[in-house]
């Protein structure tokens, strides 16, 4: 049995219990120290995931502030070992309204004449300087790699992405993974494996 | 087929240590956003929320404005619809005037109804004659 089983079910988000942290509460101030732990430990690997879907930066960032505000606001006080997938599952549901606001923009922006936000910028001095590492060949190698998988990732529909990203970048579950994508745990093998297939098609077995 | 719970493939694998890198490889001004973002998340939890008799303190001009503004709304709907008493007044008198009028009354003493319906026939056939 997973130490996830304390969550009632996977399709539903536990009630918010709006409890502010008290930091002069010593118990507080410990529960915000193991929080701010938490965040600090996922918020690389979430913020690659919320790019993955968004595609990007900026937003990504939004995204992955967003949860880490309502985790630690209404959430704060459930259990730790709750947090990882309460806190993927905000952030999913965040991307979602993400997309979902980006295609009415899209829709309304399309008829309107104007200028992309990167469009005249500089480029970057620094982003452009020649990188110091002293295996540039294996370097290119990583980065090709990196470059295919990310394509291949984005390519994915949207729940057989998430699946795996949680899977394989973040390590959750059956039981995590299922609460933080809101379904059953035979969707999520369903959606795992065929990102699998999908992924393999793709990239072949042994592309690193 | 790798179920979530087996040790992972070689494909899987690989993936992993390809994400893992690209993790590592994100920038310190991403990172130092993302650093700045948790610290304000838990600063905004360790902020005591006001209490809801605070909130609706805070709301009540709001909910005044609205309560004036709908207060006006129904006065204004109603007020054609109510007609005035001291017109009613007006009109109660006027038929007042009308009965008690000296002349009308003498008018009626020598009402002559038959001849007027002859009248008014004979000049309708005169008009279709000519």
């Amino acid at each position: 049995m997973s130490e996830f089983a304390t969550l009632a079910s996977p399709y539903s988000m536990p009630v918010a219990l709006h409890g502010d942290l008290d930091l002069t509460v010593p118990e507080a101030q410990t529960r915000s120290r193991a929080l701010n732990q938490f965040l600090a430990g996922v918020e690389l690997k979430a913020f690659k995931i919320a790019q993955a879907s968004l595609r990007h930066e900026d937003d990504a960032l939004d995204a992955v502030q967003d949860a880490m505000l309502q985790l630690a606001r209404a959430y704060a006080n459930r259990p730790q070992e709750e947090w990882k997938p309460l806190f993927y599952r905000i952030l999913e549901n965040r991307i979602r309204d993400m997309q979902r606001r980006r295609t009415v923009r899209g829709r309304v922006m399309a008829w309107l004449p104007l200028r992309g936000e990167d469009e005249g910028e500089e480029p970057d001095p620094i982003a452009q300087a020649p990188s110091p590492d002293p295996q540039p060949a294996r370097r290119l190698e990583l980065d090709q790699a990196m470059t295919a998988l990310e394509q291949a990732l984005g390519g994915l529909p949207r729940r057989q992405r998430q699946a795996f990203l949680l899977r394989a970048l973040e390590g959750m579950d059956v039981a995590q993974t299922a609460f933080a994508m809101g379904c059953s745990e035979g969707s999520v093998k369903t959606h795992y494996f065929r990102a699998l297939q999908a992924l393999r098609a793709e990239l072949g077995d042994f592309y690193l | 087929m790798s179920p979530l719970n087996e040790p992972l493939t070689e494909f899987e694998r690989n993936a992993r240590v390809l994400l893992e890198e690209s993790v590592s490889r994100i920038d310190g001004r991403t990172r130092s956003r993302l650093n700045q973002a948790r610290h304000a998340a838990l600063e905004a939890a360790g902020t005591p929320r006001r209490a809801w008799w605070w909130r609706s303190y805070t709301l009540m001009p709001t909910a005044g404005v609205a309560a004036a503004v709908l207060v006006a709304l129904v006065l204004w709907h109603r007020e054609p619809a109510v007609e005035s008493p001291v017109l009613e007044g007006q009109h109660a008198v006027e038929d007042i005037d009308l009965l008690a009028d000296s002349e009308g009354l003498e008018l009626m003493d020598g009402w002559d109804g038959p001849f007027y319906e002859w009248a008014t026939t004979n000049e309708a056939n005169v008009a279709s004659d000519s």
